[in-house]
Order: structure tokens, then sequence, then C-alpha cells
């Protein structure tokens, strides 16, 4: 459970997003990289899983402007492109922290 | 020469709480300490009113305190306060007044949720403690029929008066409906309901609120867990195989959600004959039992299917206020003491919710 259990979220640089685990690694996340990675429906279809989303239609500069926490188990990040209907687990999460040698490479994560 | 205090508290520091695994001096539930001459008093203060091993730590402390020296009569008096749980992150709301927030869940339909959450409600209200009894079950709200009291509550300027009876504030979604009426409603109706239940019920202070849910994982157990600081899930199941393969899916969706699970409750344990007094495990023996051990989960206690508890239940009177000494009351009670007990532990462990700083 600590792998996947967040002590704390901030900001990295200018719009990057940092969060410290409580296994003690930190994981750091380019702000497009996560608008890339929403799970959400309309970036993802539901039951495929198949990407709906062009990276090309994501602007250069995007950035997570609010960070929300969603019960104990994600947070809700609104993004600069007005995007912000992605819920993120903190199980997800971690799997997307790709420099973390023990985690699975992400099914579906942005090259 | 008077008895010296810090002896007392040296000696009464060998008092272990066997629940949270430390003495009760240095969890500070020793206070008021009065030493007049030979003659001590002082207060000890736990965590719940429920607490199971109340008077087992009351003995063990007027032993301790007798062993020092020029220590002549102890008067100890047993008080509680039940404690608030760490800060959670800002995502969820919390009822204001409301100390511990506490659904009852099952898998399967047809366990006995409701007269679980009802005498379990009235059990924590026994001790002392205040409490509350919210009913989710939208499908066949049956908690109005349980505590036999089906008036509907009293609205003042937009705020609802929670119904009251044997000590314990209730609202049920059965007030508000037509009787013999199915509810037809999409989930964001469900969600609307229990905003209104929580943001506009006079419900005061409490130490538990109590939170009957539908059977099955749902909108309405999303939602709660989405919106609401809740301290623990409580899991009732009936021994048998496919009904515990079903609680397993309601416990998935609270680990999933990251909510904590108090521990499981076996309902319609055995089959008690009124006749011969014979129990029979018309399901299986200790299937509940086990499958908490294999989850690593507190197993709370079970209950047995008994023509008693459930002509209780429909009589509204319900067991531990019908027979409040009966066998039955007493396993009802006991759960509830177990439950408060896991409660204290996990207040007590809690590490603050994740800072978000962004």
């Amino acid at each position: 459970m600590d792998r996947t259990t967040p002590v704390e979220i901030s900001r990295e640089g200018a719009h990057d997003v940092a969060i410290l685990w409580k296994d003690g690694r930190r994981s750091s996340y380019a702000a497009r990289y996560l608008r890339l990675a929403c799970p959400c429906a309309q970036c993802i279809e539901e039951i495929t899983g198949r990407p709906l989303l062009d990276p090309a239609t994501v602007p250069e500069d995007v950035h997570p402007v609010r960070i929300d926490a969603v019960g104990h188990y994600a947070i809700q990040i609104m993004f600069s492109d007005g995007h912000g209907t992605g819920i993120f687990t903190f199980d997800r999460l971690r799997e997307l922290d790709r420099e973390d040698s023990d985690s699975p490479s992400p099914s579906g994560s942005p090259a | 020469m008077p008895a010296d205090e810090k002896a007392i508290l040296t000696a009464l520091g060998k008092v272990m709480d066997p629940d949270l695994n430390r003495d009760i001096v240095s969890l500070g539930f020793v206070k008021n300490m009065k030493i007049v001459g030979g003659k001590v008093a002082f207060d000890v203060e736990l965590t719940t009113p429920a607490c199971p091993v109340k008077d087992q730590l009351k003995a063990q402390a007027e032993e301790q305190a007798l062993s020092v020296e020029g220590v002549e009569s102890v008067d100890i008096t047993m008080t509680a306060q039940v404690r608030q749980s760490a800060p959670q992150s800002a995502g969820l709301q919390k009822i204001p007044g409301v100390t511990h927030m506490i659904p009852v869940a099952s898998g399967k339909g047809g366990v006995g949720k409701s007269t679980v959450s009802v005498n379990l409600a009235l059990a924590l209200a026994q001790t002392g403690a205040r409490v509350g009894l919210m009913d989710l079950d939208i499908y066949g709200p049956s908690v109005p029929t349980i505590m036999g009291l089906e008036a509907k509550p009293v609205v003042e300027e937009n705020r609802i008066l929670p119904a009251e009876k044997h000590g314990v504030k209730f609202i049920s979604m059965g007030f508000f409906l037509e009787e013999e009426k199915a509810v037809v409603w999409r989930g964001p109706m469900l969600v609307k309901m229990i905003d209104e239940f929580i943001a506009n019920v006079e419900w005061g202070e409490l130490d538990y609120m109590i939170v009957d849910l539908p059977p099955g994982t749902g909108d309405i157990q999303l939602s709660l867990c989405q919106k609401i600081a809740l301290t623990g899930a409580v899991v009732v199941s009936t021994p048998q195989d496919v009904a515990l393969k079903v609680a397993q899916k309601a416990i998935s969706l609270f680990n999933s959600l990251k909510t904590p699970v108090l521990g499981l409750v076996e309902n319609m344990s055995y089959y008690s004959c009124p006749a011969c007094g014979e129990k029979d495990y018309i399901f299986g023996h200790g299937g509940t039992k086990k499958a908490a051990t294999r989850l690593g989960l507190p197993f709370l206690g079970e209950l047995p299917l008994s023509t008693k508890i459930r002509e209780d239940s429909d009589a509204g009177e319900p067991t531990v206020i019908a027979d409040p000494n009966g066998e039955h009351a007493r396993a009802f009670q006991a759960i509830a003491a177990q439950m408060a007990a896991q409660v204290s532990i996990r207040t007590m462990n809690e590490e603050a919710a994740v800072k978000i700083n962004f």
C-alpha cells in the first residue's frame, strides 16, 4: 500500500507535478505528459481502452491549473485547455512514473 | 505522608489498552487526579463509551493504584470522549458536529443489513454515545418500520428535523416516498438525496453516524466514498459461499476507493431452535470469520437467524430494546463494542491525508 499512498502532491518547476510517496519515492510528471495520460471516457474508449485523444490537438504548453482530491484514492486535475474530467487514481499515477523501475510499463501511455 | 502522584502515574503506566497497544497514561486517558492523604480519585477517559474492555481497564487501574505506597483507597470514574479522526483531504465533506461516519454495507441484499444497522446504532446509544442513523437504502428503506416510527419528520425553514426514538436520531428515504411505489431513479437523483441528508438535516452533535447502505456496489456507495469523510465501513454477510463472494465485491469497492473496512459481521450464522435450543448451522459454519482472516480484516462477531429478532424488527421494537439483557441483544452489543474499538484504533493510528500544494 505504501507504494500507492501519496504523502504530498506539489508543484515542480513552473507547471510540472511532483508526488512524494509513502515508500519514499518522489515521482515527477511533466505537465503535458499528464494531460496526454488522461484516463477519462473522452480520452480513452471505455470498453476497448483505445486512445481517443489526438496528441496533435493538445497545446504544447498545456498544464494543470488546479488539483483536487477525490475520496482517499485519486485526484482530479483541471488543465489549462479546459479539460478536467479525468480522475487519476493513485495506483495509476504510480504506474505513470516511467522512471520507477518497479512499475509495470503503463498501458496506453503516450510515447 | 500523602500518596505521591508521580508514583501512582508510574504504576498506572503498567495498565495497557489491549486494542490500542499502549498504556493508559501515555494515551492521556488518566485525568483529574485528586489526592487527599491516602485517598486517591481520578478519571479514566476512554475513546468510546462502548469500550469492550472498560471493566477490565478499571479493575487493573484500581489494582495498580492500590499497589503504590501510601494509597489507601481508589475512586475511579470511567468517562469517554470520542475522538476526531485526523484531518481528511480537502475534497471530502464532513457533516458539522458528526465525529464518525460508519457505512454498513453488504454485497447481496437480504442479509439483514438494516436490522444489524438499527441494532448497532441502538447498542451504541445504550452505552451513552450520541448516535445517528441514516437510511440510504433507497430501494427498500426499512429503518422506519424496524424503529417503529413512520411519522414524517418535521421540516422547519428548509431544515429537516430527524426523527428520534430510543435515543437515536434517524432519517430515512422511506419518510419521503409513497409506500408500495417503486423508486425509479437514475444516479444523479440518488446523489441529490444524499446531499440533502447531509446538508439539510439538523443532526446536532453525534459521536457515531451509522449509514445503512443499499446492497451492492452502485451509485450511492460510490458517491458516499467520493464525497464524504468516512471513518470506515462495516460489511455484513451470511455464511454461505455465494454471499461471501458478493461481500468481497463490496470490500473490493471500499479498497479501491481507499475507504477503510472496520470489519465483517456474520448474520444468520445459525438457526437457534426455539423448541430445543439447539444450534443448526444451516448455511455452514464460520465462513465469514475465515473470509475475514483471509482478507486481513477484523471479524466483529456473529448473529443467529432467529424468529425473535425477525419479529422484533417487524414489530418496530428492535431486539436490543425489546430484550436488552437477552442473548441476542448481547450479541449485538458485543459487535457494537468491537466496532467502536476498531474506530478508536483507526483514529489513534490514522495518518494525515495527502497534502496537495498546487
